[in-house]
C-alpha cells in the first residue's frame, strides 16, 4: 500500500482559484448557449481514494438518478491523465428541452443523448481547457460519451474497475435561477497526475 | 490620508493576487476577508471605503453583499472582481450598486485604469 497523497492549503487554495476562473469561463459558454444565467457556486477540491468516490459522489450530488456522460482527457506534453463526467439530474432535460424550445416531436432519447453531449463538449472544452492553459498544459480529449440515463448517482462506476488508488476529485455545478436546470462537472485525476499537478501548483504559487 | 481598502475573497491566493496589483502609487489601508460575512462586518466597522468584492464565495457571496450594502445604507464604493464573466452577471452587480466590474485573473492596467475612470486614483 503506497502512502497517499495529500494537498497543502495554499495548493487546494491555488488550485481552487484555477478552477474557479475556468468555471467561470465554461459558465459563459454554457449561459451563452442557453440564453439564460448561470449561478455559479465554490469549486470543491479533494484527494480521494477510490473507495471513496462513489460515496462522495452522493454526497455532492445526492443519492438520486441522473444521467451522465464522460469524457476522458491527457497531455501529452505533461503526465497527466483524468476524466471529466458531467452528471445531469433525472428532471433536467425536460427543463432544457423547453429552454432550448423544442418542439415535442422533437423530443426524444437521441435529442436528449445529443444535447446532453454537446453541454458536455461546452462545458469540458471551456473549463478543462481554461484550467490547463493556467497550468501550461496542453490537453488532448477523447469524445464525450453517454455513461447513461436514468441511473443511480451509486452506479456511476463499477469499484472494482477503477485502476487506481488515489485521485484528485473537482467537482464544481452549474444551475439555473428556477433550478430548473443542475449539473455538475467532476473531474477525476488519478496516480501520478496528483504529484504533476501538485507540482504545476507550486511553480505557479512561486512566480506570484 | 490612506484609503480604507477592504479585499473580500475566499481564495488566500486570488486576495494576494489583488494586492499585488494594486498601484504601488495608490495611498491605501488594506483590509482582507474570506468571506462576504467578515467583508460586510469590517465594511460596517469603516474598513471598507472602497471594496473590492469577489462573487462567488461560502458563507455569504457578492451579490449577498452587494444586498446588505444596499439595505443598510452603507457607504461604500464597491468593484466587483469576479471570475464570473457572464454578461449578465456585470449586469446584476451594476444593478446591485457596484461601480464597477473587473474580471479575473486580474490585470494590473485594468486595474489603474478602472481606479482612475472613477477618480479614485489620480
Amino acid at each position: 500500500m503506497t502512502e497517499l497523497a495529500q494537498l497543502s492549503e495554499d495548493q487546494r487554495d491555488c488550485l481552487q482559484e484555477l478552477v474557479n476562473v475556468a468555471m467561470g469561463q465554461a459558465g459563459d459558454s454554457l449561459a451563452r448557449f442557453l440564453e439564460v444565467f448561470v449561478h455559479l457556486s465554490v469549486p470543491r477540491i479533494k484527494l480521494v481514494a477510490s473507495d471513496e468516490v462513489l460515496p462522495e459522489m452522493i454526497q455532492l450530488i445526492g443519492n438520486i438518478d441522473v444521467s451522465a456522460v464522460r469524457q476522458g482527457f491527457y497531455s501529452t506534453s505533461q503526465q497527466v491523465r483524468g476524466e471529466a463526467i458531467v452528471v445531469f439530474s433525472k428532471t433536467s432535460f425536460d427543463e432544457l428541452a423547453e429552454i432550448m424550445a423544442y418542439e415535442p416531436d422533437e423530443v426524444n432519447e437521441q435529442s436528449e443523448q445529443e444535447l446532453l453531449l454537446d453541454i458536455t463538449n461546452i462545458l469540458n472544452g471551456a473549463c478543462l481547457s481554461g484550467l490547463a492553459e493556467q497550468l501550461g498544459y496542453e490537453l488532448n480529449y477523447s469524445p464525450p460519451s453517454l455513461i447513461g440515463t436514468e441511473l443511480n448517482v451509486g452506479r456511476l462506476f463499477d469499484k472494482e474497475q477503477l485502476s487506481w488508488s488515489q485521485a484528485l476529485l473537482i467537482e464544481i455545478n452549474y444551475r439555473l435561477d428556477n433550478e430548473s436546470f443542475k449539473c455538475n462537472l467532476l473531474m477525476l485525476m488519478p496516480g501520478e497526475s496528483i504529484e504533476v499537478i501538485k507540482q504545476s501548483v507550486d511553480e505557479f504559487l512561486e512566480d506570484l | 490620508m490612506a484609503i480604507p481598502l477592504l479585499i473580500c475573497d475566499d481564495s488566500a491566493m486570488s486576495r494576494k493576487m489583488v494586492k499585488r496589483s494594486l498601484p504601488p502609487e495608490w495611498d491605501v489601508e488594506v483590509t482582507m476577508a474570506g468571506n462576504g460575512i467578515e467583508g460586510l462586518e469590517a465594511i460596517r466597522s469603516g474598513k471598507g471605503e472602497v471594496v473590492f468584492l469577489d462573487l462567488t464565495m461560502p458563507e455569504l457571496d457578492g451579490y449577498g453583499v452587494l444586498e446588505s450594502i444596499k439595505t443598510e445604507s452603507l457607504k461604500c464604493l464597491v468593484i466587483v472582481i469576479s471570475a464570473d464573466i457572464q454578461p449578465e452577471a456585470q449586469e446584476r452587480v451594476l444593478g446591485l450598486g457596484a461601480l464597477a466590474f473587473i474580471k479575473k485573473p486580474i490585470n494590473s492596467d485594468k486595474l489603474k485604469t478602472t481606479l482612475k475612470e472613477y477618480g479614485l486614483l489620480d
